[in-house]
């Protein structure tokens, strides 16, 4: 039974760990990123942009919420848009970046919460993070260092003011820049509704080969078979539907890479819940053997009162089996209590139980357990009855 | 005494070789906890090592950049190799912007691509570079260049440099808009020099931000930086893991030993007559439980060292079968393993005894 019970919280959190450790790195940077088809080149140096990138052609912010609407809406777990200009402040150019921060959006009846603070969770905010559609600020870091500027201050920006509500330190070229919301940078850039580029994470599904051919030339089965799974591709070929006049693109570094740490990740948990399994049979195994040591002299007595060897091995396998499927049954649920347990203590939230582990935990449990008294009810067997009820084995 | 002694032994080594099977059940069971406990151990302790080179695949973790509108000084390169750990990976880049053929601005990079193939592998490229004269073209600048058969004009500053297009790139970062060719092709067209170092340092957070110390004692001039948002990741997802590495250990340990306990308890419950007959001809408290307790420790003793064996070949092989690399066996587990098999066995053993001691003779034996 408590075999069971680790095998079925081994099994559910090896299952989910990939999951959990998918939504664990997508807190870390988007995956894909969805631009404008004409966009002009970027031509930016490190940190230095040489001139903004949006030549022209832009998104549109209205069509955002679109986002959620694609067939994997639901695996879209941040998205952030990016508008970048420039300001003058003190005779200098400053770069300045709008971008939701917490932004509530609608679509249909769903309304759901996104942005920077979800997608940049490395960033560091000295005070507090400013509210959408506001006046309010972050400063990077560096020139916050420059202009001698700290959080509270006031600063004047493109002809209004604008409030500093926290230093930002990313380790990236959000240090150089002025990061606003959305709406203030449309504002500065005189382009409403207009966004550069979206930058959205998704939960996606390691590449394998069938997500790399080219779904441009695959069969109309095929075609479905590869929309209808989340891939990084497949997802990015439905953001730039929902965008007229968009190219939608991984971003390889993250998705690629993911994907070997996320397979090596359940590789690894599963073949740990297969080792355990066996461990269990083992131990099963040896604890049936004593107890049907033990228990020679009832066979010793059926043997002798006419009991053929099927009738002695079919109730010792009925008996195995019934107590299997009731050890299967508590096993399962206390399983799924170590299971939710675990889940709660590492990753803040619960493990989901999927009611198919429940007879696939019964089988294993019938077949560690026949399997492992097999041998033992083989010996029982052979026991010669005479000499088991004269007490000599 | 001798006498004594050589009974004991006798009776010990009855016990352990001539009651059929039995033995062979404890042992076997002993040596699946000892199995299970080592490779866990051993898994655990491999695991971060194994995540942390996954998450060098990544490509570099810190960046070292003159301050701007400067270069590198000339031996940084090298200088930097010098104080890094071993295995570390240093790239330098070099930047200009150029006229493509369509008459647009572009960025070219000059970089050294034997490096840069190491540092970034999941560059989607058809073909690494071989030749001088060959570039890497990003997807978004390849529209530009107005190329033709494969080879492309660049113009900076009113010198051209002809190339050949060896493939394009796409990462969906920015490089995809820049155009990468080798170093000293790019030093003689443009006389600039390197102003950016990408570097990968391998293992954990910890030794990556002890290198960026270090980095910056020595450059106190440049920019050192973290690419905080890879090391932030790699360090969740490691301490994640390890605590999950940490639960299952615990709880597959504590099962097989629960399983193991149950078995051994009653192996020796069974062998409540020869206790009684031992007590009953007058022999000590002590010596019916040394008896016993000899007689486990052997097998535990035994199991341990078959357990760690089979344990470390367990772990290397699912290592192997996972991250195509085995995890060394570590000898620090084996004393660890040593102690549980034997205190679960003692205790396994001590336990029903000490239950037995209340218990007469007799009552035994005679069958109650």
């Amino acid at each position: 039974m408590l075999g069971v019970a680790v095998a079925t919280a081994m099994i559910a959190v090896g299952v989910d760990v990939g999951d959990k450790i998918n939504r664990e790195l997508r807190s870390y940077g988007a995956n894909i990123v969805v631009y404008p088809e004409e966009a002009a080149l970027d031509v930016r140096i490190g940190d230095e942009q040489i001139k903004p990138a949006s030549g022209g052609a832009h998104l549109k912010e209205s069509d955002l919420p679109k986002i959620k609407g694609i067939f994997w809406g639901h695996n879209i777990l941040a998205f952030t848009p990016i508008l970048e200009t420039r300001a003058q402040m003190n005779g200098r150019a400053i770069p300045v970046v709008g971008t939701y921060f917490a932004k509530q959006l609608h679509f249909g009846t769903e309304s759901f919460i996104t942005g920077a603070e979800k997608l940049y969770t490395w960033w560091k905010v000295d005070g507090s993070w400013p509210k959408d559609d506001s006046r309010e600020i972050l400063l990077g870091s560096r020139l916050a260092d420059q202009i001698g500027k700290r959080a509270g201050d006031e600063i004047q920006l493109a002809g209004s003011s604008a409030r500093i509500t926290g230093i930002v330190s990313a380790g990236g070229q959000e240090d150089n820049e002025i990061i606003a919301p959305l709406s203030f940078a449309q504002q500065v850039a005189g382009e409403p509704n207009a966004v550069d580029k979206v930058y959205v994470s998704a939960l996606t599904k390691p590449e394998d080969a069938f997500a790399r051919r080219d779904p441009a030339r695959m069969n109309a089965v095929d075609h479905d078979r590869w929309y209808c799974s989340p891939y990084a591709n497949s997802i990015a070929f439905q953001l730039q539907e929902a965008f007229p006049g968009s190219r939608a693109e991984q971003i390889r570094q993250a998705a690629q890479n993911e994907g070997a740490v996320l397979s090596h990740i359940s590789g690894m948990m599963l073949l740990i819940a297969v080792a355990s399994l066996i461990a269990a049979a083992l131990a099963v195994s040896a604890a049936m053997a004593t107890t049907i040591l033990e228990r020679r002299r009832e066979v010793g007595l059926m043997k002798s009162l006419g009991a053929t060897a099927t009738t002695i091995a079919s109730l010792f396998v009925t008996e195995a089996s019934l107590l299997a499927v009731v050890a299967g049954l508590i096993g399962f649920a206390l399983g799924s209590v170590i299971a939710q347990r675990i889940g709660h203590a590492i990753f803040h939230s619960g493990v989901e139980i999927t009611p198919v582990l429940l007879p696939i935990v019964i089988f294993l449990a019938l077949l560690v357990t026949i399997g492992g008294s097999a041998a033992a009810i083989r010996r029982a067997l052979r026991l010669d009855p005479v000499v088991v009820l004269r007490g000599d084995a | 005494m001798s006498l004594r002694r050589s009974m004991f032994f006798h009776l010990l080594r009855r016990g352990l070789l001539g009651r059929g099977n039995r033995p062979l059940i404890a042992f076997i069971a002993l040596t699946v906890a000892a199995t299970m406990i080592t490779a866990m151990l051993n898994l655990y302790y491999g695991l971060e090592s194994k995540l942390n080179r996954d998450f060098r695949a990544y490509g570099a973790n810190v960046t070292v950049a003159a301050q701007e509108g400067s270069v590198l000084p000339p031996e940084a390169l090298d200088k930097a190799q010098q104080i890094l750990p071993p295995g570390s990976l240093v790239v330098p880049f070099a930047f200009a912007i150029a006229h493509a053929g369509d008459g647009s601005a572009v960025v070219v990079a000059g970089t050294n691509f034997s490096r840069l193939q190491k540092l970034d592998k999941w560059w989607l490229v058809s073909k690494w570079p071989t030749e001088s004269d060959e570039g890497i073209v990003g997807g978004k600048a390849e529209p530009h260049l107005a190329s033709s058969n494969g080879s492309f004009d660049l113009n900076f500053s009113g010198r051209t440099l002809h190339l050949i297009e060896a493939t394009t790139v796409k990462t969906g970062g920015e490089e995809e808009n820049r155009i990468y060719i080798s170093l000293p092709e790019f030093e003689t067209w443009t006389g600039v020099r390197p102003s950016l170092l990408e570097i990968s340092v391998p293992g954990s957070r910890e030794q990556v931000n002890a290198a960026i110390r270090q980095l910056q004692t020595a450059f106190p001039s440049l920019q050192v930086r973290p690419v905080r948002q890879l090391l932030e990741a790699q360090g969740a997802v490691i301490t994640r893991m390890r605590s999950v590495m940490l639960a299952s250990t615990l709880l597959i340990t504590l099962t097989v030993a629960l399983c193991v306990f149950s078995t051994l308890t009653s192996s020796v419950l069974e062998r409540r007559r020869d206790f009684a007959v031992m007590k009953a001809i007058g022999s000590s408290q002590t010596t019916v439980n040394g008896l016993f307790a000899a007689e486990a420790l052997v097998i535990a003793l035994v199991a341990a060292l078959c357990g760690y064996l089979l344990g470390s070949g367990l772990a290397a092989w699912i290592s192997e079968a996972n991250f195509h690399t085995a995890v060394a066996p570590r000898i620090a587990v084996l004393p660890l393993v040593i102690v549980c098999s034997v205190a679960l066995a003692l205790l396994a053993a001590l336990l029903p005894l000490a239950q037995l001691q209340r218990i007469e003779p007799a009552g035994i034996l005679k069958g109650e």
